[in-house]
């Protein structure tokens, strides 16, 4: 009945909802996951690779995570090629803010900026909107440490921890039980990895299915976005007890 | 007096074994006047390729945060840094953009290439590339900065004596050019450091 109101994306339905922008969520609700944790001393993403194929030609760059500026990074879940095209977007945004008032982009900006161009694929245009969801990780000087949330529709949202794409709702439940306030660096990891073990389909868990990034202050106080390695990823996962070693029997 | 005359500027590049050294003065002027005597003309783009800008200050700067604009981006979409052919090149074509109302410039670019080859090129306002395998010069100094590395310079100089040679080859040009001077500030730059050091000259 609602087949009528869904065509359009410049329509609300009688019910007042926009059914593409629904759509559009449903399409990341098949992607892989992405859990971000925001930890006193540096903000954690995790993410779930969904395609792993002996086949794929692995180079250095990443499927989930991407650096948006010196200071932001990202982490994707839905449609790539539409996140692609978001993420150069924001990239473009923060080096124009920089050129413009010579120092970083305020990471709500960069949030606030691009969600207002995917806003406007709700509202005009014709376009349908971006099957993305993001999760933005970053560091600014008025604010700290900063884990940002946003949707296809536009919206955002600040978050202590947040999870997008494939159980979404199980992660984020189980976030909600094991966050606290305090939490450090090296606990955020943990637990990133201990909710996303748990909530990934596949049965076991190995380095080449998830992807690590961490956005914290390098002692001499400039932040950094780095990517765990494969081998220290793996030693982590050891570590927490989230995977079997190589030479234990199951 | 010429608008590329208004702030004075000397600026040098030269080429050693497996390494380079660029100097620029520290003067920076309105005319006839001093303004600043820590004038920054050599700014880093990544840790092997940097960036002097002669000429109309304003422009320098301008044009210095357009460079890092696009660099920035380049190094985000690559995941690499750019080689320093490839940055002149950007550098040349940003320039000709502006070709019927130029910036007020004229870049020197040194970097270390691919098996740290040392690269280093000038150009004028509008971009015309001048690759040179010895050394390059811009500013208001250049003349005399033509002569001074001619004489002075060698092939395959290690880092230390070409410190000195392109030191010496600075500090004498400016003594002659009234608009620029107030001491030197030079970049020895080898595959494993950059060495930054200050010159002090006759400070007038």
């Amino acid at each position: 009945m609602s087949r009528r109101y869904d065509s359009r994306t410049t329509i609300f339905s009688p019910e007042g909802r926009l059914y593409q922008v629904e759509y559009a969520m449903e399409a990341i609700g098949n992607a892989g996951s992405a859990i971000g944790i925001l930890s006193k001393d540096g903000v954690v993403l995790v993410g779930e690779k969904k395609v792993t194929s002996k086949l794929l030609q692995t180079s250095t760059s990443t499927e989930k995570m991407y650096k948006i500026d010196d200071h932001v990074a990202c982490a994707v879940a839905g449609i790539m090629s539409d996140a692609n095209i978001l993420i150069n977007t924001a990239r473009v945004q923060a080096q124009r803010y920089t050129y413009a008032y010579q120092e970083p982009m305020p990471v709500e900006q960069l949030v606030q900026s691009l969600c207002d161009t995917k806003q406007g694929y709700t509202q005009f245009g014709g376009l349908r909107p971006f099957g993305v969801s993001f999760l933005f990780a970053g560091w600014d000087k008025n604010y700290g440490f900063q884990l940002y949330m946003s949707d296809p529709s536009g919206n955002y949202s600040g978050w202590k921890a947040a999870a997008i794409g494939a159980n979404n709702q199980a992660a984020q439940s189980m976030l909600k039980q094991d966050y606290k306030n305090d939490i450090t660096r090296e606990e955020a990891v943990q637990l990133a990895l201990k909710v996303l073990s748990k909530t990934m389909d596949s049965t076991s868990l190995t380095s080449e299915k998830l992807e690590l990034a961490e956005v914290f202050l390098t002692p001499s106080g400039n932040v950094k976005y780095q990517v765990c390695s494969p081998d220290s990823l793996s030693k982590l996962l050891v570590k927490f007890g989230v995977t079997q070693p190589a030479t234990e029997a199951s | 007096m010429s608008i590329f005359e208004y702030n004075g500027s000397a600026l040098v590049a030269m080429v050693g074994k497996n390494c380079f050294a660029m100097a620029s003065d520290r003067r920076l002027g309105v005319q006839l006047q001093t303004i600043a005597t820590d004038f920054q003309r050599i700014s880093k783009i990544h840790d092997r390729v940097f960036l002097g800008l002669s000429g109309l200050a304003t422009d320098a700067q301008t044009l210095y945060q357009r460079l890092v604009f696009r660099h920035k981006l380049y190094q985000l979409r690559e995941e690499r840094d750019m080689k320093p052919e490839t940055f002149a090149n950007l550098v040349s074509a940003l320039l000709y953009e502006k070709r019927f109302g130029p910036y007020f410039c004229q870049p020197v670019i040194a970097g270390l290439g691919d098996e740290d080859k040392p690269f280093i090129c000038t150009m004028d306002s509008i971009g015309a590339k001048e690759l040179a395998k010895d050394f390059v010069v811009a500013g208001t100094a250049s003349e005399s900065l033509y002569g001074a590395c001619e004489s002075m310079f060698k092939e395959d100089m290690e880092p230390e004596e070409l410190f000195e040679t392109v030191s010496q080859a600075l500090l004498s040009s400016v003594d002659r050019d009234c608009l620029s001077g107030w001491g030197g500030h030079v970049y020895v730059v080898t595959p494993t450091e950059v060495k930054e050091r200050i010159l002090k000259g006759r400070m007038d």
